[in-house]
């Protein structure tokens, strides 16, 4: 089996803003629509020990997604590799699934009348390539593979280093983990 | 450039058109079925199928993609599909149900049938009142409505707005009946909601309280809004004292233009109730996310408009 996650290790990440400019060019998204932003908390501390935690947001692409159940068409889906995408055919542009997720993954696309989220690039993954947001990360702090692969970069981090994942305490089990360093946040 | 409020006032009107379409009818299909006084109630069993059928067409209007909505009826699961279906079958019942009372029909005299259509539009009805609230309460995302006290609180407010819209209905055409007959079910009418609405403060206060000293943060700034931020005004001049403290003193009060004018301000209590709830949609926000959001430009910059 394949189960594709994402690990974000926020060591490494300088907030430069590629992977949402990336994917932004790469889905050809109308102005207003970002799939990954990057959050910045700080500068936190005091000077000279001050420093700036950034976090790469993404749909979590959750093992239990609360997005799916939700949607009243069928046009919200989960594939057995566990991406999470829509159905543009079938979405009535409800927003029943956007008012679900906990992670504000999903938006409107106006243009189209739909709702949107990130997939994780689900044609470049199966065509054996990375996502584009990974691709471009030049700091490598998002890192993407199959969990269910022992071998891959995913599993070994995810079971060598502590990981946090968001919110997790509402059962949705993202499986997006964060490398937390220098007191980010959790 | 980030819409504040997926669902705005179109649902907002949707839900209270919902909950007083259902609470009308649960009320009259209750009248007709245990105390035999279905014919002053026919007009109210229309009016409540209109009422759904125009929160039906909010619901249309406010979709992405209007001329799809069919497709919300072809998920098996999702509470949406469910609640979808039981509208529009509402508003199919509640027509038939009504016809028997017109004397127009072949089967207009069949009393037997009748009080069949009318338990299955009870059960219905009771159906629709529940899903309105069950529907926002599911949504974890959203800590202000993720509680069962939601649907209790929708369906209260239901039944009292029902009960005001049936008293200011009842007696009418194409009742055929005496005056003391609509007097009486007006006085029961009165004294119903003058209990619902009592109860309806209570839940209230109970609920905006729960969510006040809740562990939870966003449900904190939530009601934190509703008791002494920007949604203070419409909370306290509202929903609480327009909506249901004066309705009762009127009630209290009694004669013929209080009986009128305090089932109005108890609907408009119920429109106050949702619409602050519907913009309640608060979810929890990670550390640098406002700041994020808040830095995007609007739209209406100069560069954006040169790229444009
Ligand atoms: S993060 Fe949101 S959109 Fe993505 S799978 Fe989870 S619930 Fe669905
Ligand atoms: S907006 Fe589209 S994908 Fe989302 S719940 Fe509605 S129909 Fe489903």
């Amino acid at each position: 089996m394949t189960r594709y996650a994402m690990v974000m290790d926020t060591r490494r990440c300088i907030g430069c803003h590629s992977c949402t400019v990336a994917c932004r060019t790469w889905n050809e998204l109308p102005t207003d629509m970002i799939y990954n932003p990057v959050l910045t908390d700080g500068p936190v501390g005091v000077y000279p020990n001050v420093h700036m935690n950034h976090m790469p947001l993404i749909c979590m692409h959750c093992d239990n997604p609360a997005c799916v159940g939700a949607c009243p068409t069928g046009a919200s889906q989960q594939d057995a590799d566990g991406i999470v995408w829509v159905e543009d055919a079938k979405c009535i542009g409800c927003k029943a699934c956007i008012q679900s997720c906990p992670y504000n993954a999903r938006h409107m696309n106006h243009e189209l009348g739909v709702a949107a989220k990130c997939n994780f690039c689900k044609d470049r993954v199966r065509e054996g390539k990375e996502p584009h947001c990974v691709k471009t990360c030049h700091q490598r702090a998002r890192i993407f593979g199959d969990l269910d692969d022992p071998n891959s970069d995913v599993s070994r981090l995810v079971n060598s280093l502590a990981t946090v994942r968001l919110l997790e305490e509402l059962d949705t089990d993202p499986q997006v983990y964060y490398i937390i360093g220098l007191g980010g946040q959790g | 450039m980030r819409e504040k409020h997926f669902w705005a006032w179109p649902i907002a009107s949707y839900l209270f058109l919902g909950g007083l379409g259902g609470g009308m009818t649960i009320l009259a299909t209750v009248f007709d079925l245990f105390f035999n006084k279905g014919d002053v109630f026919a007009l109210a069993l229309l009016v409540a199928a209109a009422c759904v059928g125009l929160g039906c067409f909010f619901l249309i209007f406010e979709l992405g993609r209007p001329l799809q909505f069919w497709r919300v009826f072809s998920a098996q699961k999702a509470i949406l599909t469910f609640g979808a279906w039981m509208l529009l079958i509402l508003i199919g019942v509640n027509a038939v149900n009504f016809s028997f009372f017109t004397g127009w029909f072949p089967w207009s005299g069949m009393a037997g049938l009748q009080q069949v259509v009318a338990g299955i539009d009870l059960v219905l009805a009771t159906g629709v009142v529940l899903y309105t609230g069950i529907m926002l309460s599911s949504l974890k995302a959203r800590p202000f409505w993720n509680t069962p006290a939601l649907p209790v609180l929708f369906t209260v407010s239901g039944l009292s707005t029902g009960a005001a819209a049936d008293s200011l209905l009842a007696g009418i055409w194409p009742f055929a009946g005496t005056a003391e007959e609509v007097a009486s079910v007006h006085e029961a009418l009165h004294t119903l909601d003058i209990v619902l609405v009592v109860f309806e403060l209570i839940v209230i206060l109970l609920y905006v309280i729960m969510m006040y000293t809740s562990s939870n943060p966003t449900a904190k700034r939530a009601a934190s809004r509703w008791l002494s931020g920007s949604f203070s005004a419409s909370f306290w001049g509202g929903l609480v004292f327009v909506g249901l403290v004066l309705p009762l003193g009127l009630y209290a009060l009694g004669g013929a233009a209080a009986g009128l004018l305090a089932p109005v301000l108890a609907i408009i209590g119920g429109i106050f109730l949702r619409f602050l709830v519907v913009y309640s949609d608060d979810r929890r926000l990670f550390t640098g996310e406002e700041c994020y959001w808040e830095r995007l430009p609007k739209g209406d910059e100069a560069f954006m408009e040169a790229w444009e």
